[in-house]
């Protein structure tokens, strides 16, 4: 066996310094297919993240009546925060409510003509899942502590605040979005399966001589073909190599200012993401790269 | 059977019996590719051990479906196929390459590999079959002693003569020291002065042992050697002779 890891090491090494245009193309091909793939899978962590930015800002809001017991709030908050769907719970006091209010408007001068503080306190719920929010409101209206605490008891429906208005359309369009991701994801990948193995294929036409020989003398099927998917991985994976380094290098260049420019949106891409990204793309370098191999070699080695 | 159109017409099949041990034994093979016609119809051939056969015919006749069934590219329609023990039909795909290994082969157009040397170009035959280093280092120079290109070791087949790439491609085909060797048209492409030489090296093979046969158009060739001559016609055996001629008027 040990004759045979000698063979292959010489022979992959010969082939790449006879071929090497040929492997050049098939580098590149597996470059720029992959530059793509990551580009798109990047711009669909960032799009998610923002998507979840937003999502993550629906919440419920329960308003409490002034004077509302102490000991009532505190259990109907305990009480929340026990429930599995739920996140967090913050109590905003009137005067905290006034705060945020007079901070949100654009001219706090109006806010000061008021007599007193007519704004609520309120319970800020976050959830798990911002999409049950409906449920959630739901569950919230039947409990009783909510009852006796809710701003309006005698309408409770009024004490409760979630964006009923727009969360069903907000949530269609980021399913529309993430869809259109996964779309055009799955399209590049087909894409790039076809360019590169068909780039192997050319690459092996040009050595069907060579392969016709080795079938003649009795060279088995597996001897023949290690040597090209050796050469097929190797190119993957100087391809996938590149195609990380330029996203890196994009990453560092362009989503600091990306991100300035667009400050109202919660733009981020982790290094965690970064790197489970590089990983997909070598694994289906490979992938690709040995699939594109076994594919355009299969009509040469029929017996 | 379509007769024949020459003087041998009323012998036809006259070859002896064989009586050794066999090398290729064909019982009722036909080959039909996407046509009706048969390419090879109803073929039944004994080729003992150690023979020399030369296999004529006009283009189209068969002979090439008929090497390239010796070497299982192809599968017979019908019929059964023995070639060095081995039922063909019933062979495995992945057990052809060891077929092939028993099998050496030499065409028309040598199908060596322009970047590698003489030696180089014998020694890769070994190589793909696993052959150690130490091996190679003693076969390859022998076998192209006997071929008569020991001089030649280190040339590239574009600094050979078409005569002397037809021995390389001799050597690769006998350096493992197979049983039968087939031949498609070996003198094909070469002058009869050269194509003589190449006859004289397969001749001097088949005295190692080695069953020799020769698909060939080389009117002068067959009649000069004497040897069994099989004549192929639309798929058929037409004639089967010892020590035959060519015995077509082209």
């Amino acid at each position: 066996m040990s004759i045979n890891v000698g063979y292959f090491a010489r022979e992959s090494w010969q082939n790449f310094q006879r071929n090497w245009v040929m492997s050049l193309g098939a580098v590149i091909t597996i470059y720029l297919s992959l530059l793509l793939v990551g580009v798109f899978l990047i711009t669909g962590v960032v799009v998610n993240g923002i998507v979840k930015g937003v999502e993550n800002k629906v919440t419920v809001q329960i308003f409490l009546k002034d004077g509302a017991a102490t000991e009532d709030v505190d259990a109907l908050q305990r009480q929340l925060d026990s429930d599995p769907q739920v996140e967090t719970v913050d109590y905003t006091s009137k005067a905290e409510a006034l705060e945020k209010f007079k901070k949100n408007m654009g001219t706090p001068e109006i806010v000061d003509q008021l007599e007193g503080n007519p704004l609520p306190a309120s319970l800020d719920l976050a959830l798990k899942d911002p999409r049950q929010v409906r449920v959630m409101a739901a569950k919230i209206m039947k409990n009783e502590l909510f009852l006796k605490v809710a701003d309006r008891p005698d309408d409770p429906a009024r004490s409760l605040r979630y964006g009923q208005e727009i969360v069903d359309r907000l949530f269609a369009f980021t399913r529309v979005i993430r869809l259109i991701e996964v779309v055009f994801i799955v399209m590049l990948a087909v894409v790039s399966l076809i360019f590169i193995s068909n780039t192997i294929r050319l690459a092996i036409f040009a050595r069907r001589k060579e392969i016709g020989i080795m079938r003649l003398v009795g060279a088995s099927n597996w001897f023949i073909r290690t040597p090209f998917l050796l050469e097929g991985v190797i190119q993957a994976l100087i391809g996938a190599g590149l195609a990380i380094l330029s996203l890196a290098a994009m990453r560092a260049v362009i989503m600091p200012r990306l991100a300035e420019t667009l400050k109202f949106l919660s733009l981020s891409l982790s290094g965690g993401a970064m790197a489970q990204i590089s990983i997909a793309l070598v694994v289906s370098g490979i992938f690709i790269g040995l699939l594109g191999s076994l594919f355009a070699m299969r009509r040469f080695l029929k017996v | 059977m379509i007769p024949m159109p020459d003087q041998q017409a009323p012998d036809q099949v006259i070859s002896a019996p064989r009586t050794g041990p066999l090398m290729i034994n064909m019982r009722g093979v036909s080959k039909f590719y996407v046509s009706e016609k048969a390419a090879l119809a109803d073929c039944d051939l004994e080729i003992g051990s150690g023979e020399f056969v030369f296999i004529v015919g006009h283009s189209g006749s068969g002979k090439s479906t008929f090497i390239r069934l010796l070497l299982r590219e192809l599968l017979p329609t019908k019929g059964q196929i023995i070639v060095a023990g081995q039922d063909l039909v019933k062979l495995k795909n992945w057990k052809v390459p060891y077929l092939r290994r028993n099998i050496g082969c030499v065409f028309q157009d040598f199908k060596l590999l322009p970047n590698k040397t003489a030696f180089e170009n014998v020694a890769f035959a070994l190589e793909v079959i696993g052959k150690s280093r130490h091996v190679i280092r003693t076969q390859v120079p022998e076998v192209l002693r006997l071929v008569g290109l020991e001089e030649k070791i280190d040339s590239y087949p574009d600094e050979l003569s078409g005569g002397e790439q037809q021995r390389v491609s001799i050597a690769r085909a006998f350096v493992n020291r197979p049983p039968l060797l087939l031949c498609d048209e070996p003198t094909g492409n070469l002058d009869p002065q050269t194509s003589l030489g190449i006859m004289k090296l397969l001749e001097r093979i088949n005295k190692t042992g080695t069953t020799v046969l020769v698909a060939t158009h080389d009117r002068d060739m067959v009649d000069n050697m004497r040897r069994r001559v099989i004549a192929l016609e639309g798929g058929r055996v037409v004639r089967d002779q010892d020590r035959g001629v060519y015995g077509y008027v082209d």
